[in-house]
């Protein structure tokens, strides 16, 4: 194969990729209505919150130790460079303001995007390969409406409360380092988060777990509804799963915080 | 031999000249068949064969290239989405390895297309689901998940499922696949009575010949794409079409010995 050839093939690769993308993007979002509670079906609605308990609640120890430990290391690291200008002080701001705009939101889709991407990959890879999604089909439901869905909903609504409690877990590492080392009280450590923190931070915060989660839950089905052949291909399609989805997470980080910054949104008041 | 015996008017499945090709390999070629309202009619075939890609046509998941595919009249070839629906409504299928969902105990797997499809109440449906599991002998199994069924539980699982909607049409993917002798002889006999007993119309596909002379009203082989016998049972050991005679004697191919082979390595997987 000549190196044109290569580049040819991996090009219109990638734009499959992105077409498929969006096809299952917007035939998804059509059906997401009829999962929710009170206008959908009853039933989508209790299996989006038996996926809610599988992505989010099960995912909850890791991200918030993963952000516990990330920010004990942001104060560490900050602290060694800001004690030599006696500016101890400032590490309560490092935290805040860098969990809050940035390692809260990516550290939980990188936990969940190791987790659930594979985790749904191989659950939809599984169906296919044992005719289940056949089965859905030639009973006569929506595959889209009845497996994908309610996963959808429930990336979407976990992934935003994930993202805070782990925000709060790696802010509370920052006041364990400043409760030990300058014996600040949990009302001052509190005090000086709220000082640095805005509302427009939050906001971004926000934002951005909305955007990873639709970016993980995508991936992961896709992946899945890919898988084509044995059981050896549910393997490969959940390491593409993972692969993709956190690549493409941190694809998104970039992207928005660059579009935010260049707005001025991101400016400390 | 190929001819259809006297016809009888509005078959439930007709197919006609279907042909589908994957890139430049051909997968059917102008196949044409009927299946009659009442009867067990068994495909046969080895692997390869395209057996399983045509059952993929008459259960509608992909279209042929050209030709048309008839269920109780409807044309699923080029009807609207809606139409499908409805007629898949009136086909139950049980898929070779049952499809049943694993998040579902045995029970709600059979009580889904209820839920799904009707407005029935949950006792009702509690009422018919046990009727089903009844009738393939799998009362006392309501409560387990499918990973705790054995093989045979599983098929039966799934044919109770099929039979949720009370369809005129059942449909068998590989019946015996996996199973032992006397399992799949439990199998056999649950078809025969479904016949018997709901008087459905029944197509199975399976690459099993005892099996298939024991159930079959009819029986047509699928060879490389192409039907290449239709007849009753009797029409088919009395043949002398060569390919036929070869299958049944379970002959392996003398020139490219991968056809017969490969069915016979086949059979003698799920026999032993």
């Amino acid at each position: 194969m000549t190196l044109l050839e290569q580049v040819g093939r991996s090009a219109t690769g990638y734009a499959e990729d992105a077409g498929a993308l969006t096809i299952q993007f917007w035939t998804v979002f059509r059906k997401l209505p009829r999962v929710l509670p009170i206008v959908g079906k009853r039933r989508r609605w209790r299996s989006a919150v038996q996926q809610m308990f599988a992505i989010g609640a099960s995912a909850l120890p890791m991200a918030g130790i993963m952000s516990l430990c990330t920010g004990f290391i942001l104060a560490l690291q900050g602290a060694s460079e800001l004690r030599r200008f006696g500016a101890l002080q400032y590490v309560v701001d490092l935290v805040a303001v860098g969990f809050t705009r940035e390692l809260g939101p990516l550290i939980t889709a990188l936990a969940v995007s190791g987790r659930s991407a594979s985790a749904i990959s191989a659950e939809i890879g599984t169906m296919v390969v044992t005719e289940e999604v056949d089965a859905v089909r030639v009973m006569g439901l929506d595959p889209v409406e009845f497996i994908l869905a309610p996963k959808y909903l429930a990336a979407l609504i976990t992934l935003p409360c994930l993202t805070v409690l782990s925000t709060l877990c790696g802010i509370f590492a920052g006041y364990i380092f400043l409760a030990f080392s300058i014996e600040m009280t949990l009302r001052v450590y509190v005090h000086a988060v709220a000082e640095s923190i805005l509302l427009r931070d939050i906001t971004f915060t926000l934002v951005k777990s909305v955007v990873f989660a639709t970016i993980i839950v995508h991936v992961g089905c896709l992946e899945g509804l890919r898988v084509r052949g044995g059981p050896e291909a549910v393997g490969l399609s959940t390491t593409a799963a993972v692969v993709k989805s956190t690549f493409l997470v941190i694809l998104a980080d970039l992207a928005a915080t660059a579009i935010f910054y260049l707005m001025g949104w991101s400016a400390a008041a | 031999m190929t001819g259809d015996p006297p016809s009888i008017p509005d078959p439930a499945i007709s197919i006609r000249d279907v042909s589908m090709s994957y890139g430049s390999r051909r997968v059917l070629d102008r196949v044409g068949l009927d299946v009659h309202r009442g009867e067990i009619l068994v495909l046969l075939g080895g692997s390869g064969s395209g057996k399983t890609t045509l059952l993929k046509h008459v259960l509608g998941l992909t279209k042929p290239d050209s030709g048309s595919i008839r269920i109780n009249g409807v044309d699923i070839t080029s009807c609207s989405p809606s139409e499908l629906a409805a007629v898949r409504r009136r086909i139950g299928v049980a898929f070779q390895a049952g499809a049943l969902f694993n998040s579902l105990s045995v029970e709600d797997n059979v009580a889904l297309p209820l839920q799904e499809l009707t407005r029935l109440a949950d006792s009702t449906i509690k009422l018919m689901v046990w009727m089903k599991l009844k009738a393939v002998g799998l009362s006392d199994a309501v409560g387990l998940y499918p990973p705790e069924l054995s093989g045979g539980m599983r098929k039966r699982a799934a044919v109770a499922r099929a039979m949720a909607l009370d369809p005129e049409l059942l449909i068998f993917d590989e019946p015996s696949a996996g199973l032992d002798p006397i399992v799949s002889a439990g199998v056999d006999e649950l078809i025969l009575f479904l016949k018997r007993t709901f008087r459905m119309t029944i197509l199975v596909v399976t690459h099993e010949l005892e099996s298939a002379f024991h159930i079959a009203d009819r029986v047509a082989m699928l060879h490389q794409g192409r039907l290449i016998a239709v007849g009753t049972k009797e029409q088919f050991s009395a043949t002398d079409h060569p390919r036929l005679r070869q299958f049944l004697d379970r002959q392996p191919d003398p020139v490219a010995g991968e056809f017969a082979g490969a069915i016979t390595s086949q059979l003698r997987k799920v026999r032993i």
